[in-house]
């Protein structure tokens, strides 16, 4: 990541041995301060992180015994605190992107809102923490609007949107467009899977969609259904 | 390439934590915990230490999920490295690494791939990853290996190695150059 080099390379090493977890004591703890401190070093940090992520497949999974139940226990009864360096960000993104969202969805909620009593579904399908599609379900119709945002053509193949319900399998939904929205009829047998919380996803595929009935190519961006 | 979607499921969970989901949380937990349990196993050594301290892993989800950024990091990588740090903080806090015993080294050889777990890995980031390390000296892969998944310090590791201390951080940091080198390739 060309974004990451605004370091020295004695401060690269650091945040190396940070993410691979050699410091010790007092080393490990001056680091951890300056992760909470310095967003340069904690990016450094972070892309040592994926370096060394993928050595983990080495270690075999174990089931855990219900740990769950202590886990919701232990968590404040309020939510999240704002503590990170990020929080702000993190925040105006969220903030941006419900006002989107509303302004996105404010259409059709007031055409349909008048005859259906369920909040729309909407989704934010995002690429690289940025807006590439909008979705909108019509449940009266049975059928998903979806507007491009930030998305850019591909030049030689088109995205196509999946639908992933809570079984994880994808099932495709139809093509989209760069230059303009587009409304796809929802399949009678999805209709009962497009619910709040299933994933819509976009992969890049050859032009007329992807001929195996699963995606081929890249996923480039994911968004969740949700309840305006 | 296969569709991710367990990948797309855990981030799109995580991006719900923030406004106070615990559903989402237990999305996350569900598809996560066995791969993270194994993490703070195999530093941690024990079962008891382990649970306690994936119980502060998902605590710590909780926390810091407004702090995850899909545009930088997959969402594994960002569990793995606090179930990493988490676990290696405990460690340190009992003042001794578990795995202490002499680390020989194999003339030479070089690891032959082992079975890797990569329904929740990307393959193609572990083989490039697996290559790079084949591409190191043995002594420096043995020294990484035993911080990566012992969470052993640079003492520890000169220990277990019969290196004096400057020797093993010259080794480590070398390791780590050429590897950064290896993968930006």
């Amino acid at each position: 990541m060309s974004d990451l080099t605004d370091h020295s390379p004695e401060d690269d090493l650091l945040a190396a041995e940070f993410a691979l977890g050699v410091l010790a004591d007092a080393e490990r703890a001056a680091a951890e301060q300056r992760i909470a401190g310095d967003r340069g070093f904690a990016l450094a940090v972070a892309a040592w992180e994926e370096r060394l992520a993928p050595w983990a497949a080495e270690i075999t999974e174990a089931a855990p015994p219900a740990v769950w139940d202590r886990i919701a226990a232990a968590l404040p009864a309020d939510k999240p605190q704002a503590d990170g360096i990020w929080q702000n960000l993190a925040f105006w993104r969220i903030f941006a992107l419900a006002s989107a969202l509303a302004a996105a969805c404010l259409g059709a909620f007031i055409y349909v809102g008048a005859i259906s009593q369920q909040s729309p579904l909407v989704a934010a399908i995002e690429a690289n923490g940025s807006r590439a599609f909008v979705a909108t379900i019509d449940a009266r119709r049975g059928t998903i609007a979806v507007q491009p945002a930030s998305y850019a053509a591909d030049a030689t193949r088109e995205p196509e949107l999946w639908l992933i319900p809570a079984d994880g399998k994808p099932r495709p939904l139809g093509m989209l467009r760069a230059d303009r929205a587009v409304s796809i009829a929802i399949p009678s047998d999805l209709a009962a899977l497009t619910v709040s919380n299933a994933v819509l996803a976009v992969s890049l595929e050859p032009p007329g969609g992807s001929p195996t009935g699963q995606p081929t190519g890249p996923v480039i961006a994911t968004g969740k259904l949700t309840n305006l | 390439m296969d569709l991710d979607a367990n990948r797309s499921l855990i981030a799109a969970a995580l991006v719900h934590i923030p406004a106070g989901d615990r559903a989402a949380l237990q999305t996350v937990y569900r598809l996560t915990s066995a791969k993270l349990f194994g993490v703070c196993l195999r530093i941690l050594g024990e079962r008891s230490e382990a649970e306690d301290v994936l119980q502060e892993v998902y605590v710590t989800v909780w926390r810091k999920a407004a702090d995850f950024d899909a545009a930088r990091a997959s969402p594994m990588t960002w569990l793995i490295a606090i179930a990493r740090n988490r676990a290696i903080d405990r460690l340190r806090a009992t003042k001794q690494s578990r795995r202490m015993d002499p680390i020989e080294v194999a003339d030479g050889m070089a690891d032959s791939m082992p079975t890797a777990d990569i329904a929740l890995e990307n393959a193609q980031d572990y083989a490039k990853l697996h290559g790079c390390l084949g591409g190191l000296d043995p002594r420096e892969r043995a020294a990484l290996r035993g911080a990566f998944f012992d969470g052993n310090t640079y003492e520890d590791l000169a220990t277990r190695m019969s290196v004096p201390l400057g020797t093993m951080k010259s080794w480590i940091r070398r390791a780590m150059i050429k590897l950064k080198s290896c993968l930006q390739q």
